[in-house]
């Protein structure tokens, strides 16, 4: 496998709109859907009278709770089920009109009443009734090592402090989007998910009928973050209730306005973190995290978890807490944990570093975990230091002293850096690679590119396998008659995919190589195939002058082309020797206006570890995006509950600010490979890890250049005046 | 006639639009930039709409000492006229401050002015708003108040007019020139905003029908050496003031001969700061002179939960503004 720059596989189809996203499909006689929505925050429904908007030009239906009913009860469906008003805007009823205006028009005319109950809006109106959830993600919620109170008594230095991050919405370009049918007993769901087989499978579950009649794509993605996953599937059975209903397609996209409340947010965070230390040595770690859920599904996560990772410490306690309000749902969203976390654990870290009077990036070195400490195994690899080394000599941070507060015209200038971490992990995936007798090769993987690459990945690594170029590869992706491949969440598509490409290109290749070697009449007739490679269309011999076509090599022997497939299992977390962890260390040049509370970022560089890169040029658009969002949560994006009704104030990209154009600091990403011997491929994920780690390297930044420390998130003008 | 719909109609001349304009249900269509989202948005629900756009009042004309911009000229095209740049840079400062080339190339110049506020309940035809719906409440007063004002406000409405360039013309005392059926006639630009009552907040003093139709600005380039507009927001680019200044002097033998300050982001109106232009005048350009300027701005500032940061902003901005226009050019 070698690191090559490929640009996008499916590029040229986007920019000039060949490719179809599926809220694009236009079947005949398809009926346009709308929600009709709660205008109050908790209560009951007590009915539905959609008297006045059947009687509006183009209606067609109305399914409400009555007509979920029939779907089986799980937590997919609750919402569209019962008759309970969890937070203001939730949908209590689809209609389907003929034409997107007729629909919504009918849904206005749609009279819910709703028995309305006083309705909790906001966290700190509940502090005490938190309560511990018995997971987060995947992890444990509370863990313990050593006796970090003991310890924490006993230390030279204690910083105890508590940090605040606010609601964030992952707002992909493309908004959530179904066009469904049914074909007989047989369903098709055009969608834009994440996971076309968790779909499929959550349809099969709520409508009772084999997964096999039921066909997802999602071939593009403008997008996810998160946000892409089960908190759509409500609103999807909806609109396949009303197709059913109706015998006709039913199309149901999502406003941006719906974006905020329907399909999912980073939650809400209130942090007490206490770092102890004797003789600039951590030994002691006690992060409590309390985080907002609903009133109908449950979701921390996994904030804490880091803490337990990142530096050396004996004593570690963690604890996760959660308290219900009438808003969203949170689901993971971008760096799900670690950006929250990691913001809390790196600016205490550069406040114990002023305290210690020691340089911030020599406080991290000297920390450093050199295994992990939580499971008591080594590291699978672990390049931090190298992280620390390289990013701070590209960026200059020698000068931070020299530069600090210095002034750029009205900019005060300052300095940050912060660590970032995201596990490495794996799902299990199944792939298949067909060569055609003309050279050409077809790789087929139910999994989705979220806009991320994966079309290019899946294409780079079989065209690797069988030294093909690109242009004779093509990839079918986001299609349940597919392969069934991984979710795209978790930074883990690619180190998912790697190990089951390879396996059926592995295959192929001895497929080929058997026909090859074993025809007395090939001039590789009687090589032994360790002795064979595959470059350029090519089989040849390393040791002796002979070669051959590929299409050769089929055209005498398998005139109609070869298959084979490929599978990998998933990480299993217990049986792991070593634990996978990707790194990098992000530093920041930024300047503050004092007088005026303006921030500007002016420079990021960030430095990487994630096992070994396929693609340079996707792997520094992944970093560089994940930075942008997080500037984006560091500085502008937020989202407002009003008190009183509990409706998010300011549904739109005028009053939700995310980063601009002007906004956008020189960017320098340094990638450090690494070869990791304990992972498939030595692939990690890389997709999470520059949206962390900003955040705590922007605040210290502040810091930095104008002596104030801001615990919370996102920092405002208001803030640095 | 259901909301989602109105009728479309492209005014053949002026007179034909202002006879058209004066009908119950009638608003006027320019670069659609606000209305149509506030349309979108089920905030407005006009039965007919009257396309103006493409009226011959698009012109800019410079008489003796008098600067005259028809309603419709884009925003775009104002900011990239060499003679209002030359003359006028405070005008063309504000309007590249707004929004973003994209809606600048649309929108025109008097739709500017009677664009609507961003108040976060305003725009929500859910929330309880007094501008919206009077009688129904000021969301904003006990809720989410960052955005709201320090100066002008009533128990009624506390909501921030939006535009930029509303007050740079405020500093430059433009007038506005309003047609209607019956005639035309002037007026100040503050007389164009009212203040909000008790339980209403009109946005502006427009009779139905009347069509603004010119900017008026007199011996205004006198200012041209020594003006600037400063905004302060969350973002780089693409965002309403969170606070904004026109600071315009005019200088003479160094000293401080006249004075304009006026406040974005604080009022229901662009905010004339007339304390401190008066303490401005007779004074050397100096420091000193400048921060007292900035402690009188914030005079009788009153702040609600959310919004108390805007006074030390306020009195800073006021402090730069002036330091930038009273530089050397
Ligand atoms: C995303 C976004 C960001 C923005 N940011 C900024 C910003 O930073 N600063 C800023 O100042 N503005 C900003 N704006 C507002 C923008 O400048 C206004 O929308 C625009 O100037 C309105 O002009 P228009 O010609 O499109 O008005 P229209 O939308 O056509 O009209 C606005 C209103 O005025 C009425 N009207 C229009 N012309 C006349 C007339 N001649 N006589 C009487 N009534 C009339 C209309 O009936 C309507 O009620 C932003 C807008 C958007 C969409
Ligand atoms: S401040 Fe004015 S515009 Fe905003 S909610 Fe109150 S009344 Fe409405």
């Amino acid at each position: 496998m070698k690191n090559r720059t490929i640009a996008r596989y499916e590029g040229t189809l986007k920019v000039t709109g060949q490719a179809r996203y599926e809220g694009e499909m236009m079947p005949e006689g398809l009926l346009h859907a709308a929600l009709v929505e709660s205008p109050i925050a908790c209560g009951e429904l007590q009915s539905l009278d959609a008297s006045r908007a059947a009687a509006l030009p183009g209606f067609a239906t109305l399914v409400s709770h009555e007509d979920a009913a029939s779907l089986k009860p799980s937590a997919a469906t609750a919402l569209i089920r019962e008759k309970a008003i969890h937070f203001h805007g939730q949908p209590v009823a689809l209609v389907a009109a003929t034409t997107l205006s007729e629909a919504r028009e009918a849904a206005k005319a749609t009279q819910a009443s709703i028995a309305a109950r006083t309705a909790l809006t906001q966290m700190d109106q509940a502090l005490d009734q938190a309560y511990e959830p018995a997971m987060v993600g995947r992890f444990p919620a509370a863990t313990r090592r050593g006796d970090s109170a003991k310890a924490l008594s006993e230390a030279g230095l204690v910083v105890r402090r508590r940090y605040t991050t606010t609601v964030n919405n992952h707002h992909p370009m493309e908004p959530h989007a179904v066009v469904c049918w049914w074909e007989g007993n047989k369903a098709v769901v055009h969608t834009c998910t994440q996971a076309i087989f968790a779909t499929r499978a959550i349809i099969a579950h709520a409508f009772e009928m084999p997964p096999v009649d039921i066909r997802v794509l999602s071939r593009y993605l403008g997008g996810g973050f998160g946000c892409k996953g089960q908190l759509w599937w409500p609103w999807m059975f909806w609109a396949m209730l009303a197709s059913r209903k109706t015998n006709r397609p039913v199309r149901l996209e999502l406003s941006r306005a719906q974006m905020f409340t329907l399909v999912g947010r980073r939650q809400e965070t209130a942090q007490d973190l206490a770092l102890g230390f004797v003789d600039g040595r951590l030994t002691a770690i006690e992060h409590d995290v309390v985080a907002q859920t609903s009133t109908h599904a449950e979701f921390s996560d996994s904030t804490a978890v880091y803490t337990r990772f990142l530096y050396a410490c004996p004593n570690v306690t963690t604890r996760h807490s959660l308290v219900r309000t009438n808003e969203p749902q949170p689901v993971p969203m971008r760096a799900p944990g670690t950006a929250p976390g990691t913001f809390a654990l790196e600016s205490a870290m550069d406040e114990a570093a002023e305290l210690l009077g020691v340089d911030p990036l020599e406080l991290r070195l000297d920390n450093f975990a050199d295994h992990d400490q939580e499971n008591g195994r080594p590291w699978s690899s672990n390049s931090l230091r190298e992280c620390y080394r390289v990013g701070a000599e590209r960026f200059g941070w020698a000068e931070r002293r020299a530069r600090s507060a210095a002034k750029d015209g009205r900019w005060k200038i300052g300095f940050g850096m912060a660590t970032t971490l995201y596990p490495a992990i794996r799902q299990a995936c199944r792939a298949r690679v067909a060569l055609r007798a003309d050279g050409s090769l077809l790789v087929q993987c139910g999994t989705q590119d979220m806009g991320s690459g994966t079309y290019t990945a899946l294409g780079q690594i079989a065209a690797d396998a069988l030294g093909l170029p690109m242009d004779k590869i093509t990839v079918e992706l986001g299609d349940t008659e597919l392969p069934d491949g991984p979710f795209s969440g978790g930074s883990q598509v690619t180190a998912s995919i790697f190990p089951a490409v390879e396996a059926a290109t592995a295959k192929l290749r001895a497929s080929l190589a058997g026909l090859a070697t074993t025809d007395a009449t090939s001039s590789l007739g009687g090589k032994p195939p360790e002795d064979l490679e595959f470059a350029d269309g090519m089989i040849r011999s390393r040791s002796g002058n002979a070669g051959e076509r590929l299409t050769d090599v089929l055209a005498r022997a398998a005139a109609d082309g070869l298959e084979a497939d490929g599978e990998s299992p998933a990480t299993d977390h217990q049986q792991l020797a070593a634990t996978g962890m990707g790194y990098g260390a992000i530093f920041v040049e930024i300047g503050v206006d004092a007088a005026l509370g303006e921030i500007r970022v002016r420079r990021v560089c960030g430095a990487f570890a994630a096992g070994r890169i396929l693609n340079p040029l996707l792997a520094k658009s992944q970093y560089i995006g994940g930075l942008i969002g997080g500037i984006g949560m560091a500085l502008h994006e937020q989202t407002v509950t009003d008190a009183a009704t509990g409706s998010i104030l300011g549904k739109s990209f005028t009053d939700y600010l995310i980063p601009v154009h002007a906004d956008m600091p020189a960017f320098d990403i340094a990638m450090i490979d690494e070869d990791d011997p304990h992972l498939p491929g030595g692939v990690k994920g890389i997709g999470m890890l520059g949206t962390a780690g900003i955040q705590a390297a922007i605040a210290n930044a502040v810091y930095d250049a104008i002596g104030k420390r801001i615990r919370k998130l996102p920092i405002r003008i208001e803030d640095c005046l | 006639m259901s909301s989602a719909s109105f009728n479309y109609i492209r005014a053949a001349e002026l007179t034909d639009a202002l006879a058209r304009g004066e009908r119950a249900g009638a608003a006027y269509l320019a670069g659609g930039t606000d209305l149509l989202p506030l349309w979108k948005a089920s905030l407005t629900a006009p039965q007919d709409v009257i396309d103006i756009s493409h009226l011959p009042l698009a012109t800019i004309i410079r008489a003796g000492d008098t600067l005259s911009i028809g309603a419709m000229a884009r925003l775009s095209d104002i900011a990239a006229h060499a003679e209002v740049k030359a003359h006028y840079p405070l005008v063309c400062d504000a309007i590249l401050a707004s929004a973003s080339g994209q809606v600048r190339n649309v929108a025109t110049m008097g739709g500017n002015l009677l664009q609507r506020t961003r108040c976060p309940y305003f725009r929500d035809a859910g929330l309880a708003c007094n501008k919206r719906d009077p009688g129904s409440g000021c969301g904003t007063r006990h809720g989410e108040n960052r955005h709201a004002v320090l100066f002008g406000g009533s128990p009624g409405c506390v909501a921030t007019h939006p535009s930029d360039l509303a007050v740079a013309l405020a500093a430059l005392d433009a007038r506005i020139v309003v047609s209607s059926d019956s005639g035309e006639r002037e007026l100040a630009l503050s007389e164009l905003y009212p203040l909000p009552g008790e339980t209403t907040a009109p946005d502006s003093s427009l009779r139905p029908g009347e069509m603004i139709t010119a900017i008026r600005m007199l011996n205004a380039a006198r200012f041209s050496n020594h003006a600037t507009y400063l905004k302060i927001r969350d973002r780089a680019s693409f965002e309403f003031a969170v606070v904004s200044v026109a600071a315009a002097l005019r200088i003479e033998d160094s000293v401080i001969a006249e004075a304009r300050l006026a406040a974005g982001g604080v009022a229901p109106l662009p905010w004339r700061l007339e304390k401190s232009e008066a303490a401005l005048i007779g004074r050397a350009p100096t420091e000193h002179a400048f921060a007292e300027a900035g402690a009188l701005a914030i005079e009788g500032a009153r702040p609600l939960e959310g919004n108390a940061f805007k006074i030390p902003l306020l009195r800073n901005a006021v402090i730069r503004a002036l330091q930038t226009a009273g530089g050397h050019s």
